[in-house]
């Protein structure tokens, strides 16, 4: 027994010592890459990589990412509710339309639509494309999914607008009338919510949309292991062509970031996802991998609650101080070495958005912010910031916050906690069961879009943490209905101001996406911008070397 | 019959090669006292300055301004070392004062009383025992939630089985003695026994148990820190500092290999000693070419 614990004492010294040695060792050998910024080109104008039509074969892809689907509905597209679910979703299903590298809307499924008035758009359906076991797409196909999604009063119904009718007027056309204008509907079809489904399946129930996948789109699902691999292979009668290169896509799914860096260095991986700034360049160096950093209109925001009783932050005052506080741009500079930038509510990087230098919190003074947190005593009390382990990104966020809310005598307590407990504390808890926390919204391609969220009516999954604004609605009602881009731009000022000033979602900077791929194993089209998280938007032009 | 001896200057010559044991104690102990010396005096006089705050661009190799470097933050990787270090060692010793208290008392009790309650204490130790050491404390951690409560109650229930254990064992050869046996039939009480005719003759066991249990916890609050259930930023300790340092291992190797290195001086010292006082207090391990 003695020996044996000398034994098993001296194996934990030299587990210890081979562990640590071997992690030094590796570090120590391996090709460093100067810290900080990287500049790059795009391939073309707004494209960060084009595929080269030159490569003519076909074969594998494998693409690493950070995490899965994980909807509670399962598989069912209208109720996907993060941008890797809608990627992914997005590869079996299509929607009416898509954007462009510019945020613009283009044809999909609608090879073209007509506007004749603000309320009303007529689309003409590709009645070429058929669902992958062999149905011919119809328009009642269209008009029943469109209508599935409205009535279903999910997140993403709220997105679709003041939809009044949805009819079949001709054999390839459909049209949609709204109630009144909104401007962010052609922007809302885009997103893998608003796909076209099989609707005589589904109403046969031949189809469950929760457990099957039944799309139009250039994939079929071959094998789906939850939180570890989906694969797909090519839909032989996708009605974009038979010259997709990229015949099976393997997609692993891999938590840890310095995990998928080293799969994509020893060329296990042809393509993959990060999240810090970093990997930008300690990928750099390396020969035959490159390295992109695609520009999102996704934000990072702090969610102050300000519903849990007998909370500090139920006072607007001390949140507005809190938000005064917080250093956009220092979070841009020091978290993401300078490759991000400041943003309000509507993405910065949108048309019409607001400016951030004109948001009352920029211009408030630090010591107004400090004389409110003495003056009504919310320093006294420790605040709690809990972030999600899966994402580095915010504990590093969340550890600035904490230093800047200090210079206003503000106490905060972080903690990590994972995804589960996280979304459990932050968005099912009512009221939340947290004081400040970090995420992240999706940033689309329309600025109204993501403003809803900051409607707790229409957005649910924050009525745990924030309160209903009449005044705050009405101008986010007033941003999506004006069509006049002049006049739109001067209601989303006034609204950015608003939700500033309630500071219970405080928007941070953008988000950007890092992608590293393998140019001996793919030739890739990327867009420069993307609003909706899909980094394989452009799958179908991928080219392989024969 | 013959015998066989060594000559006289064979001997010396193998008395010579002797494993160094003692220079390896004292170099170990020098070692771990500097650890702790310069961890704690950091902590009176903040030589190395506020581990929160940035103090530079971040990710700066090691130079004049910046000892060790700077982290992901710009923030001072020698002061935050220093205070992980300290964290760890501190929570570490707690945990371990925590388990010699739990273990010496159910310890004693199996040891001298046997029977059912024996059986009791050790079949828990037993159910304890089996599980992996990490999965134990990730389980813990789970419950309690992340951070030093979870650090302190993953090492002391991880621990305690094999402490525990090796107690009894000892209590249980001391009680057998015909001094326990006589204060026995004097009628001095049970606690009276434990603590003040067990106790003294199974210290010897507790000491070398405990830098076990030590290096243990440290092992077990940079994999709990590690995994994002220990230790919560901006305070570091070890574990975490590996954790973040792992990272960025190409780009910034430094924030790696600092922390890295102390947890292997560390555990390695404690290890060391251990051992030694092992050899020290059970002649039957006692080596010998000779």
């Amino acid at each position: 027994m003695l020996i044996n614990q000398r034994t098993r004492s001296r194996a934990a010294a030299g587990a210890a010592i081979a562990l640590s040695l071997a992690c030094v060792l590796t570090s120590c050998a391996a090709p460093g890459s100067a810290p900080g910024g990287t500049e790059q080109t795009e391939a073309a104008p707004g494209f960060l990589a084009v595929a080269d039509e030159a490569l003519t074969g076909t074969g594998a892809l494998t693409v690493q990412l950070d995490y899965d689907t994980s909807e509670a509905d399962g598989l069912d597209p209208q109720t996907a509710q993060t941008d890797t679910s809608w990627m992914i979703m997005g590869l079996v299903y299509e929607t009416l339309v898509t954007t462009d590298e510019n945020f613009e809307i283009q044809p999909k499924l609608a090879t073209s639509w007509e506007q004749p008035d603000d309320t009303t758009y007529v689309f003409t359906i590709d009645t070429t494309a058929t669902f992958s076991n062999g149905r011919a797409l119809t328009v009642d196909d269209v008009v029943g999914s469109l209508e599935r999604q409205v009535a279903s009063m999910s997140v993403w119904s709220g997105q679709m607008g003041p939809v009044e009718s949805i009819e079949a007027t001709g054999d390839d056309q459909v049209t949609v009338k709204l109630g009144s204008p909104y401007a962010p509907f052609l922007a809302a079809l885009a997103n893998t919510p608003a796909a076209i489904l099989p609707m005589e399946e589904v109403n046969d129930g031949s189809v469950d949309l929760t457990t099957t996948m039944l799309g139009t789109g250039p994939y079929l699902v071959a094998d789906h292991r939850q939180d570890e691999s989906w694969t797909f292979t090519a839909n032989p009668d996708w009605h974009g062509g038979d010259n997709l290169a990229v015949q099976t896509l393997e997609l692993q799914i891999v938590d840890q970031e310095s995990t998928r860096q080293a799969a994509l260095r020893e060329g296990s991986t042809g393509m993959a996802k990060f999240v810090n700034i970093d990997s930008l360049s300690q990928l750099g160096g390396n020969e035959g991998l490159q390295i992109v950093k695609q520009t999102q209109s996704d934000l990072y925001y702090v969610l102050v609650n300000s519903q849990k009783p007998d909370s500090p932050l139920n006072d607007q005052d001390v949140r507005f101080a809190i938000n005064t506080a917080i250093d956009r741009q220092a979070i841009a500079d020091i978290v993401f070495a300078g490759e991000t930038t400041p943003t309000g509510i509507t993405p910065s990087n949108l048309p019409g958005a607001c400016r951030v230098d004109e948001l009352p919190s920029e211009q408030a003074a630090i010591e107004d912010a400090r004389a409110t947190i003495e003056e009504t005593g919310a320093g006294d009390v420790e605040l709690d910031l809990i972030v999600d382990t899966s994402n580095p990104v915010m504990a590093q966020i969340a550890q600035l916050v904490q230093q800047q809310l200090a210079e206003i005598g503000v106490t905060v307590r972080i903690e990590q906690v994972d995804t589960a407990i996280y979304i459990e504390r932050v968005f099912s808890a009512q009221p939340g069961d947290f004081d400040l926390s970090i995420s992240w919204f999706a940033g689309y391609s329309d600025p109204s879009m993501v403003t809803k969220w900051w409607n707790p009516e229409q957005a649910f999954f924050n009525v745990g943490f924030t309160g209903v604004h009449e005044d705050l609605n009405a101008l986010i009602a007033e941003g999506a209905s004006e069509t006049d881009p002049d006049a739109r731009a001067e209601v989303l000022t006034e609204l950015c101001a608003s939700a500033d000033e309630y500071a219970e979602m405080v928007p941070l900077v953008h988000r950007p996406s890092i992608i590293g791929f393998d140019t001996t194993a793919v030739s890739p089209t990327i867009q420069s911008n993307e609003g909706y998280g899909n980094i394989l938007r452009n799958i179908a032009d991928y080219r392989i070397a024969g | 019959m013959t015998t066989y001896s060594l000559p006289l200057s064979k001997r010396k010559r193998a008395v010579k090669t002797r494993p160094p044991r003692d220079a390896l104690f004292i170099a170990a102990a020098c070692a771990l006292g500097l650890i702790v010396l310069v961890a704690v005096a950091a902590a009176v006089i903040p030589f190395a300055g506020d581990p929160a705050r940035i103090v530079g661009p971040r990710l700066s190799p090691p130079s004049a301004a910046y000892p060790f470097g700077t982290d992901a933050l710009g923030r001072s990787v020698l002061a935050r070392l220093l205070e992980g270090t300290r964290t760890t060692l501190v929570l570490s010793t707690l945990a371990v004062v925590c388990t010699a208290v739990i273990s010496v008392i159910l310890g004693l009790v199996a040891g001298y009383a046997g029977g059912w309650a024996r059986e009791v204490i050790m079949r828990l130790s037993d159910v304890l025992y089996s599980f992996p050491s990490i999965v134990l404390a990730i389980l813990i951690a789970a419950v309690v939630g992340p951070g030093q409560a979870a650090v302190l109650s993953s090492i002391v229930l991880v621990t305690v089985p094999l402490m525990t254990r090796m107690v009894s064992a000892a209590a249980m050869s001391v009680a057998k003695r015909d001094f326990v046996t006589t204060a026995k039939i004097s009628g001095v009480s049970a606690p009276v026994i434990l603590f003040r005719h067990l106790l003294p003759n199974v210290s010897g066991t507790i000491a070398v148990q405990g830098t076990y249990a030590l290096s243990v916890g440290i092992l077990v609050e940079g994999g709990l820190s590690f995994l994002g259930y220990g230790v919560q930023p901006p305070r570091s300790s070890l574990g975490l500092l590996i954790q973040e340092g792992g990272s960025y291992m190409l780009q910034a190797p430094w924030l790696l290999f600092a922390p890295a290195a102390v947890l292997v001086v560390a555990i390695l010292s404690i290890n060391l000693i251990g051992d030694t006082m092992r050899d020290r207090l059970d002649p039957r391990e006692t080596r010998s070419l000779v």
